[in-house]
Formats: C-alpha cells, structure tokens, sequence
C-alpha cells in the first residue's frame, strides 16, 4: 500500500459517497425525519473531514505517476485544479452541515436556512466533484480510452496532445491558485501568521472544554461552552484555508512527509472528535457543578492530545521528514 | 553590549540549541514556545470573546480558572523565549520586529492582570451587563496578542534567522 493506493481508496468517500449522503438526505427531506436530517449531517460532516487526505494523497499520487509512459501532466494538473474547487466547496458544505448539528443541539430545530443551504451546497459540490472526478478517471484508465482514434481519453480533455513516449519528469504545474501563493512575497508570511491566530482561537477553546470536563472549571453548564464551539470551527476553518494554501504552493514539500501525513490524520480524528461535543447528550445535559462523565472526559483528554499533536507535527515540519 | 550578546550567543547551550541537529533542541524549544503561545493567546481570547458578549446570561466568574492555564504557557514561554533569544542573541536584539512583539506581549500580560483585578474581582460581575471598561480591556487584549502572534511570526522575515539549520 502506498498514497497513491490510498488516493485510489479514499477518493470514494467525496464521490460516491456525497451521492449517497446527497441521496439520504433526500430521503431525511421528504419523509421530514429528524434523526435521518442530522444523520445526513453528519455523514456530510465526516465526508468533509476525509476529503481532506484525499486530496493530499492525489499529489503523492501524481508523483508516483509522474514520468510514466501515457501519463500526462496536464491532465493531472486539470483534475487537480478541479479538485481544488472541488474541495473549497465540499469543506463549505462540511462547515454548514456542522453549524446545523450545532444549532439543533441548542435549539432542537435547524434553522430556516441551514437544510435548503446544505441541500443546494451538497448538490453544486457534487457536481463539481463529479467533475474532478471524471477528470481524474482520464488521467490514466487505458480501458475507457477509444481505440479508433488512437489519442487517449485525457487527449481529448486537455488542449495539450499526450506523447506516446514517458513526458519528461518535470514538476507538475502549481497552477492559478498554487503560483499565486509562492509569486506574491506576502501571501506566505500572511497565511503562516493567520494559521497561529487560527490555532490559538481553537487551543483556547479546547483547553476550556477540558478543563471543565476534568473537573478544574466546575461552575459551568456545557451548554455555555457548546456556545463557543463555532469559534473553534472558525479557528479550524482558518487554518484548513492557509493549509490549503501552504499545500496548493508547495505540495511536494509535504505530500511525502510522514510528520505532514500523521498530522492531517490527527485532523480527521480531532474533527470526528468535535462532533462529540457538538451533539452527544451526555455532554450537552452536564449542568453547572455535576462531574463530567467518563466518556467526556476520555474524549475531552483525547481532544487535548490530538490537537497538541496536531501543533507538534506542524512545528516539526521543517525539522522531521524535510520539509524545507 | 555586541560583547555581551556574543557571548550569550556562543555559550556552549545557545550554541547547542541552534547547531545541534536534534529534535530536542531548536525545534522542541520552538513547538513549546509555540504551544505556549496558544495558551496564552487561546486562553486570553475565550476570555475576550465572552466579555465581548459571546456567553450571554452565564456566569463569567468562572472563567478565572483559566487563568492558571495562561500563566503556564506565560512560564513556558518565557523559558523557551529566553533560550530561543539566547541562540540568535546579536540578531534579535538589533530587531526592531522583535521589540515589537515584546511590547504587545508585556501590554497583553498587564491587560490580563488589569482584568483580573478590575473585571474578575469585581463584585458586580455577573449581575449586570458587562461593563463598557471589561470591553475595553477585552478588545485591548484581543489586539495586543494578535500583534505579538503577528510580529513573532514575521520574525522568520524580517532579517537573518539562524537555528535548526535554517538559514535565510
């Protein structure tokens, strides 16, 4: 097994699995069952959260590629381009379905607008993952290609001609989004200091959650914390934007990087680890003085651990596994 | 002074926090300083934020535990600022960026005292509507940890940087 193996193996979850997600939800609106709405949220939620090393892995997986006979560059660089926009929306769409667990946890309804604003972000994300997607399936898929015309599926996508012969081992192009990051002088120091303020605003509330869940601040109902939840999400979001950007500029300093790697998978356990804080009843019925739960505190202990690991891979980046 | 910031910086500890090649040495003094640096400014900014009306009709009293959590990342970075000064002593010290950063954090640090004892101390808290001066010092302590995250973090830009063979 190897990322590109893993790009193959995730790349489902943002695909075929927002059909389904888009295809429960439907079914959560017709029938307008509660419990399958928040369902639908959730798994919209968890499919954000996985697209994330999806999308890194496609750059380990062009790597691999890179140089291979009938492999063309430019037809990776359209798939990823698309999958950018891909993944702009479908963490938008993650974002939104989070507020709506949010806010059904304390006001038990869901808003006028967050379910029709779910349904039109999963839908105009699915279109466009199918998009990414499908050009993802020409970059190498020699069954789909038509044999009369000699020229492969990708030939005919891209503007550029495939060479039959190896394209020679250049870098894949950063394209639009990624030349902007590393042109602009600001944009780096601008996003690194942005990912601090980012991560602060989020340890700040994590620690205030644990402390309370171990018992040092006891005067407090965690429905108050819970309302300070969507500044985490907010630091959360900041930071997945300016890694985005530290990501579409410069992949290759991260994409084979174990540190980078275990990092973005304590992302996706500490953000299934916030949805336990947003919706579980266990947490939400803690009033100002009761001990916290065991499992509250395990998952609180976990959050704090997962999100201190988090800043240790990101501070370790330069030094363990070469970064820069 | 240049004689006395030499000698800080090529003691054998500074030397072996900015030339050795292991882990523990300049980056684990950097991710602590930057785990420090978010329960200083984490902290404070929950503080803030619920003094600028994030938390209505819950009781802010309770909040002041929090505090011991700030002091520890305080303490935490002032060793490993410390340190981390030590090892690129002539360099620092000539950086107009630098002092910057210290000046928002010891403004951040007498906000935080003064809200303490102005704010937490008060025996009107939580029973009226937070006062316009606890807003102030909230605001206040949202831009002076702001402006020392942004000016420590543009210490990697402005001028030459040594340790954990970076070299800019």
């Amino acid at each position: 097994m190897n990322l590109a193996h893993i790009h193959l193996l995730v790349n489902h979850f943002p695909t075929v699995g927002t059909v389904l997600a888009l295809g429960l939800f439907l079914v959560a609106l017709v029938s307008d069952s509660v419990d399958l709405k928040r369902a639908s949220l959730v798994v919209f939620f968890i499919i954000s959260l996985i697209t994330i090393p999806t999308y890194m892995s496609g750059n380990a997986a062009e790597e691999m590629l890179r140089g291979r006979a009938g492999v063309s560059l430019p037809a990776i660089a359209a798939h990823r381009n698309a999958a950018q926009l891909a993944i702009a929306l479908m963490e938008i769409t993650g974002m939104v379905a989070w507020l709506g667990l949010w806010r059904f946890r304390r006001q038990s309804n869901f808003g006028r607008a967050t379910l029709p604003a779910v349904l039109l972000l999963s839908v105009v994300t699915l279109g466009i993952v199918g998009y990414a997607a499908n050009l993802g399936g020409s970059i190498r898929h020699p069954e789909i290609d038509d044999p009369g015309t000699k020229t492969s599926a990708a030939a005919k996508d891209t503007p550029a001609a495939v060479p039959e012969k190896p394209s020679a081992a250049k870098e894949l192009d950063p394209g639009g989004l990624g030349n902007y990051v590393t042109d602009e002088k600001w944009v780096w120091p601008t996003c690194e200091t942005l990912h601090f303020v980012g991560l602060s605003l989020l340890m700040g509330v994590v620690l205030l959650i644990d402390l309370r869940m171990l018992g040092v601040i006891k005067n407090v109902s965690f429905a108050a914390l819970h309302r300070l939840l969507p500044w985490a999400i907010l630091g959360f979001a900041v930071n997945l934007l300016t890694g985005m950007l530290f990501f579409a500029g410069r992949s290759s300093q991260y994409t084979t990087n174990y540190v980078f790697q275990w990092k973005i998978a304590f992302v996706v356990l500490a953000g299934v680890n916030a949805l336990y804080f947003t919706m579980f009843d266990e947490t939400w019925t803690l009033q100002a003085g009761d001990d916290a739960p065991v499992m509250a505190k395990v998952m609180a202990s976990s959050a704090i651990f997962l999100w201190i690991a988090i800043l240790f891979c990101g501070s370790m980046l330069p030094f363990l596994g070469q970064s820069f | 002074m240049i004689g006395l910031l030499n000698t800080i910086e090529h003691n054998q500890f500074s030397q072996w926090v900015t030339n050795s090649p292991s882990v523990w040495a300049f980056p684990m003094f950097l991710f602590l300083h930057t785990l420090g640096m978010s329960f200083v400014a984490g902290g404070s900014a929950v503080i803030d934020l619920i003094l600028l009306g994030m938390w209505p009709k819950q009781p802010i009293k309770p909040l002041e535990r929090l505090y011991p959590a700030i002091w520890l990342g305080f303490v935490i970075n002032a060793i490993t600022g410390t340190v981390l000064f030590c090892a690129d002593a002539t360099t620092k010290a000539g950086s107009l960026d630098f002092y910057i950063k210290m000046l928002f954090v010891f403004a951040g640090v007498y906000v935080l005292q003064v809200m303490r004892k102005k704010v937490f101390a008060d025996p009107q808290l939580d029973h009226g509507p937070v006062s316009r001066d606890a807003k102030l010092l909230a605001w206040a302590s949202l831009i002076c940890w702001f402006g020392a995250i942004t000016a420590g973090r543009l210490l990697a830009y402005v001028g030459p940087v040594k340790g954990g063979g970076l070299n800019n």
